[in-house]
C-alpha cells in the first residue's frame, strides 16, 4: 500500500497544482473568451491532456479535490520514519499549510511538542553519541591508558550528569566537544610525558610550563598544525560557558586548552613568518625586470585596458555625456541668436522658397508666351512688362507723405491701418492679425520694468525681427497664390499695392528694430562696448529683413505681371 | 517655435480632395489641438514637428499643406517637387474622396520625379464611423479595400481622427521611418539642388553611414 500510495501522490503533486486551478478558470470564464477561439483551444487541449492524467489519479483514489490530497501528504509522512518525513515536507511545503507542519512534527516525536526537558535530553544524547566515534578514533591510535581513563570519566560524568539539569547539560556538552577535540590533537603528537602531567596535574596544570616542555617536537610536527588550528576556534566559547560548576573538569580543560591555544598560535605565527618571507622572495623574482609587474600583468590579462574599473568606465561616460550636453547647449545657444535659422523656425524659409517655386513657373509661363506670340506683339508684351517692374520699384525715401497717427488709436492698431490702407486695391483679403499681434507683443516687452540682461534684449530682438520679416515673406507669397487664382486681375493697382505693402513693412521693420535698440540704450550700460555690438547688429539684421522683404516683393513681380499678358 | 537640434529634415507633403481634414491632420499632429471648423487653405501652409525615429535620430518634418480645392491645382502642382514623402488623404466618410487618390498619386509622382517618395494612405475623421450624429456621416470606404488599394500600389496604410487623435502620430511616424530608412540603405541621399531631405544644424557635413540601419514599422490598423 505505501508503494502505490506514494506513486499516486507523485503524479498528483505533479498534476494538481496549477492545471486544476487552470481548468478551474477555464471553465468559468471559456463563455468570456470564446471569440478567441484558435489560442484558446490550443491552451485548452493542452490542459486537456493534463487535466486528464490528473483526472486518472484522482479517480483512482476514488476522491478529488484538495482536501484529499492534504491527506495524502500526510499518510507517507506519518508512515515513514522522522528524518525522511522532513524531506518530504520540505519538498511539499508550498502545498502544505502551517498546521500540516505542526501535525507532522508532533507526529515525528513520541512525546509531546511543549516538553523542553525531554526533547532538550534527545539532542544531548545524540551529541554525546557523534563524540564518541572521535573518541574510539584515537584510543585506536594510539591506546593510552591514562587518557582513555580520564575521557571515560568525562563521559561518566556527564551523561550521569544530564540529570543535573538544563544549563549545566550544555555547557559540559561542550566542554567535553572541546575537549575531545582537544585530546585529538594531543594523543597524536604528544609525548607518553604529557599524559602523566595531565594525570597528576589535574586541578591546576601549568600551560606555559607544558608549551616549553613539548616545544622542539611540536615545530617538527607541522602537519597537525591545520588540525590544531581548529581547536582555538572553539577556546573562547568553552572559556565562557565554563562557569567552574563543572567541579575540576573546567581547571582540566582550561588548562588544555589554554596549552593548545598557546601551541597553535606560535605554530601560526612561525608559518605565517615562513609564508611571508616566501612571498616577498617571490615578488621579488617576478619583479625582477617587470617594475610594477606591467608586462606580467598584461600576459594574465589582468592589465587595467583589459579589465576596467567600473567607477573609471562610469566617470568617463559621464565626462563623455556632459561634454555631449555641453556641446547640444552651445549649439542650441549658437542657433538661438542666429538670424536665419529663427527665420527658418518661423516659417519664412519655406515661405519665401514656396514663393520661388511659384515665382519660376510663373516666368517660365511667361517665357512661352512671349516666344509663342509674333514679333511685333512681343515687343509690346515686353514693355508691358517692363512698366509692371518699373511699378514695383520702390519709391525714394520720403516721409513728408505720411499723416502722422492720430492720438486714440495705438501703435499694433495703426500698424494694421497701414497696411490695409496701402492693400485695399489689391482686391485680396490679406490676414495682417499675425504681425499686428507680433508688434504689440514686442511693445509689450519693451515697455515692461522687468529686469531683463542685455544679452536676453538682444535675442529677443534678433527673434522679433526674424519673426516680424518670416510674417511679411508670407504676406507675399499668400498675395502670389491669391493673385495667380485671381480671376479679374488689374495688374496697375495690384503693383501699387504691393509696393506700398512693401513700404509700410520695410518702416515697421525699422521700427521694431528703433524699439529694442532703445530698450538697450536705456539699460546701465556695464559693457558699452558689448552694448554697442549688440546695438549694431540688430541694424544689420534689420537691414537683412528688409532684404528679405524686397526679395519676397521682387519674387512676386512675375505674378503680377503675368495678370498683364 | 519647435526645437532647433534636429539630424535631417524631410519635406513631406498632404495631398487629397478639400475638406478631408488635411489641415485637422496636421494641427492635431503639431499642435494636440482639434479645430471643429477652419478656413480652407489658400495654396499651401507649413507645419513642422520634430520627431524621433528608432535609432533616436531627431527628424524635423516640414509639411506642406496643400489646398484640396481645385481653384488652387495649378499652383498646388508647383510645390510636389521637393518632397521626399506623400500623404494621401481621403476621408473615409465620403467615397469621392477615396476614388480620387489615383490622380492624386499619378500627379504627385509625375511632379515629384525623378525621386520616388514614400507614400502613405491615410483616412480620416474615423470618429465619424458608426457614430449616429447630425451630420449623418457614415463609412462610405472600408478599411479592407483601402488596405487592399494601398498593397497593390506599395503603400502604407492608416486610418486617423484629428478629433481624438487616433494614429495621427502613426501616419506620419511611419512615413518618417521609412524614408529614414531608404536613407539608411542608400536609396535616398542629400542632395544639392533638391530639399526633400537636408541635414539639420546637428549634422552639418552630410550623413552618418555609421548609423544602424533601423526596423521598419509595421503599420497598425484593421
Amino acid at each position: 500500500m505505501p508503494t502505490s500510495d506514494s506513486e499516486d501522490f507523485e503524479s498528483a503533486d505533479e498534476g494538481h497544482g496549477s492545471p486544476v486551478k487552470k481548468e478551474r478558470k477555464k471553465r468559468l470564464s471559456s463563455s468570456n473568451y470564446s471569440d478567441n477561439a484558435l489560442e484558446t483551444d490550443q491552451k485548452s487541449h493542452n490542459t486537456q491532456n493534463l487535466t486528464n492524467s490528473l483526472n486518472k489519479s484522482v479517480e483512482k483514489e476514488g476522491t478529488d479535490g484538495w482536501d484529499d490530497f492534504e491527506i495524502d501528504e500526510n499518510e507517507p509522512v506519518s508512515l515513514n520514519v522522522p528524518p525522511s518525513a522532513t524531506k518530504v515536507e520540505k519538498k511539499d511545503t508550498k502545498v502544505t499549510n502551517e498546521e500540516t507542519m505542526i501535525k507532522e512534527s508532533k507526529k515525528s516525536q513520541d512525546t509531546g511538542w511543549d516538553d523542553f526537558d525531554d526533547w532538550g535530553d534527545d539532542e544531548y544524547c545524540s551529541n554525546i553519541q557523534k563524540t564518541e566515534p572521535h573518541k574510539t578514533q584515537s584510543h585506536s591510535l594510539q591506546p593510552d591508558p591514562d587518557i582513555k581513563a580520564v575521557t571515560d570519566r568525562l563521559a561518566a560524568a556527564s551523561t550521569g550528569g544530564s540529570s543535573a539539569g538544563w544549563g549545566w547539560g550544555w555547557s559540559v556538552d561542550s566542554l567535553l566537544s572541546t575537549a575531545t577535540a582537544g585530546f585529538t590533537n594531543i594523543t597524536s603528537q604528544v609525548s607518553q610525558g604529557i599524559s602523566t602531567v595531565l594525570e597528576t596535574s589535574i586541578g591546576a596544570p601549568d600551560p606555559e610550563e607544558l608549551a616549553r616542555r613539548n616545544i622542539k617536537e611540536r615545530e617538527d610536527e607541522s602537519k597537525t598544525s591545520k588540525e590544531e588550528s581548529l581547536t582555538p576556534k572553539e577556546v573562547p566559547e568553552n572559556k565562557e560557558k565554563d562557569n567552574g560548576e563543572a567541579f575540576q573538569f573546567g581547571s582540566l580543560l582550561s588548562g588544555v586548552t589554554k596549552f593548545v591555544e598557546t601551541t597553535s598560535t606560535k605554530v601560526i605565527s612561525g608559518g605565517l613568518d615562513t609564508l611571508e618571507t616566501i612571498g616577498k622572495k617571490t615578488m621579488a623574482v617576478l619583479e625582477d625586470g617587470d617594475p610594477g609587474l606591467a608586462k606580467k600583468r598584461a600576459l594574465l590579462g589582468l592589465g587595467t585596458g583589459d579589465k576596467p574599473v567600473l567607477s573609471q568606465v562610469l566617470r568617463e561616460a559621464k565626462a563623455k555625456a556632459d561634454e555631449e550636453d555641453k556641446i547640444k547647449e552651445e549649439k542650441r545657444e549658437a542657433k538661438e541668436v542666429h538670424y536665419e535659422n529663427l527665420f527658418d523656425d518661423f516659417e519664412g524659409l519655406v515661405h519665401l522658397e514656396a514663393l520661388e517655386m511659384l515665382s519660376k513657373q510663373v516666368s517660365m509661363r511667361i517665357e512661352e508666351r512671349l516666344s509663342g506670340v509674333a514679333s511685333e506683339k512681343r515687343q509690346d508684351m515686353k514693355e508691358t512688362l517692363q512698366q509692371v517692374a518699373e511699378l514695383c520699384e520702390m519709391p525714394e525715401e520720403d516721409d513728408d507723405d505720411e499723416e502722422p497717427p492720430s492720438e486714440d488709436m495705438s501703435k499694433p492698431d495703426v500698424l494694421h491701418e497701414r497696411l490695409q490702407t496701402a492693400t485695399q486695391d489689391l482686391g485680396l483679403k490679406l490676414q495682417f492679425q499675425p504681425l499686428v499681434k507680433q508688434y504689440k507683443e514686442v511693445l509689450d516687452y519693451v515697455t515692461s520694468d522687468s529686469e531683463a540682461t542685455v544679452k536676453a534684449i538682444y535675442k529677443r530682438a534678433v527673434s522679433g525681427l526674424a519673426q516680424a520679416t518670416a510674417l511679411s515673406v508670407e504676406q507675399y507669397h499668400k498675395a502670389a497664390e491669391m493673385l495667380l487664382v485671381k480671376t479679374r486681375r488689374s495688374t496697375a493697382d495690384e503693383a501699387d499695392a504691393l509696393t506700398q505693402m512693401t513700404v509700410v513693412l520695410t518702416k515697421h521693420i525699422s521700427e521694431l528694430a528703433t524699439l529694442f535698440t532703445e530698450k538697450l540704450n536705456s539699460l546701465p550700460a556695464d559693457n558699452k562696448a558689448q552694448t554697442n555690438n549688440y546695438i549694431t547688429n540688430i541694424f544689420l539684421e534689420a537691414g537683412n529683413s528688409s532684404t528679405y522683404i524686397q526679395n519676397a516683393f521682387q519674387l512676386a513681380l512675375p505674378i503680377l505681371q503675368i495678370g498683364a499678358v | 517655435m519647435v526645437d532647433p537640434i534636429f539630424d535631417y529634415q524631410f519635406r513631406l507633403i498632404l495631398i487629397g480632395d478639400s475638406t478631408v481634414g488635411k489641415s485637422s491632420l496636421l494641427k492635431y499632429f503639431t499642435d494636440g489641438k482639434f479645430a471643429e471648423l477652419s478656413d480652407p487653405t489658400v495654396g499651401v501652409d507649413f507645419f513642422a514637428r520634430i520627431i524621433e525615429v528608432q535609432d533616436g535620430t531627431r527628424i524635423k518634418l516640414q509639411l506642406w499643406d496643400t489646398a484640396g480645392q481645385e481653384r488652387f491645382r495649378s499652383i498646388t502642382k508647383s510645390y510636389y517637387r521637393n518632397s521626399v514623402g506623400a500623404l494621401l488623404v481621403y476621408d473615409v466618410c465620403n467615397r469621392s474622396s477615396f476614388e480620387h487618390i489615383p490622380l492624386w498619386m499619378m500627379e504627385a509622382k509625375r511632379h515629384i520625379e525623378p525621386h520616388r517618395p514614400v507614400f502613405a494612405l491615410v483616412g480620416c475623421k474615423i470618429d465619424l464611423v458608426g457614430t449616429d450624429n447630425k451630420s449623418g456621416a457614415r463609412r462610405e470606404v472600408s478599411c479592407e479595400e483601402a488596405r487592399m488599394f494601398a498593397e497593390e500600389n506599395g503603400l502604407h496604410h492608416v486610418e486617423t481622427s484629428a478629433k481624438t487623435g487616433l494614429n495621427v502620430e502613426e501616419a506620419f511616424v511611419l512615413v518618417a521611418q521609412e524614408v529614414y530608412n531608404r536613407i539608411q540603405t542608400g536609396e535616398y541621399k542629400v542632395e544639392n539642388g533638391w530639399d526633400g531631405i537636408k541635414t539639420g544644424f546637428n549634422r552639418p557635413n552630410g550623413m552618418d553611414f555609421n548609423l544602424l540601419e533601423a526596423e521598419t514599422v509595421q503599420s497598425t490598423c484593421c
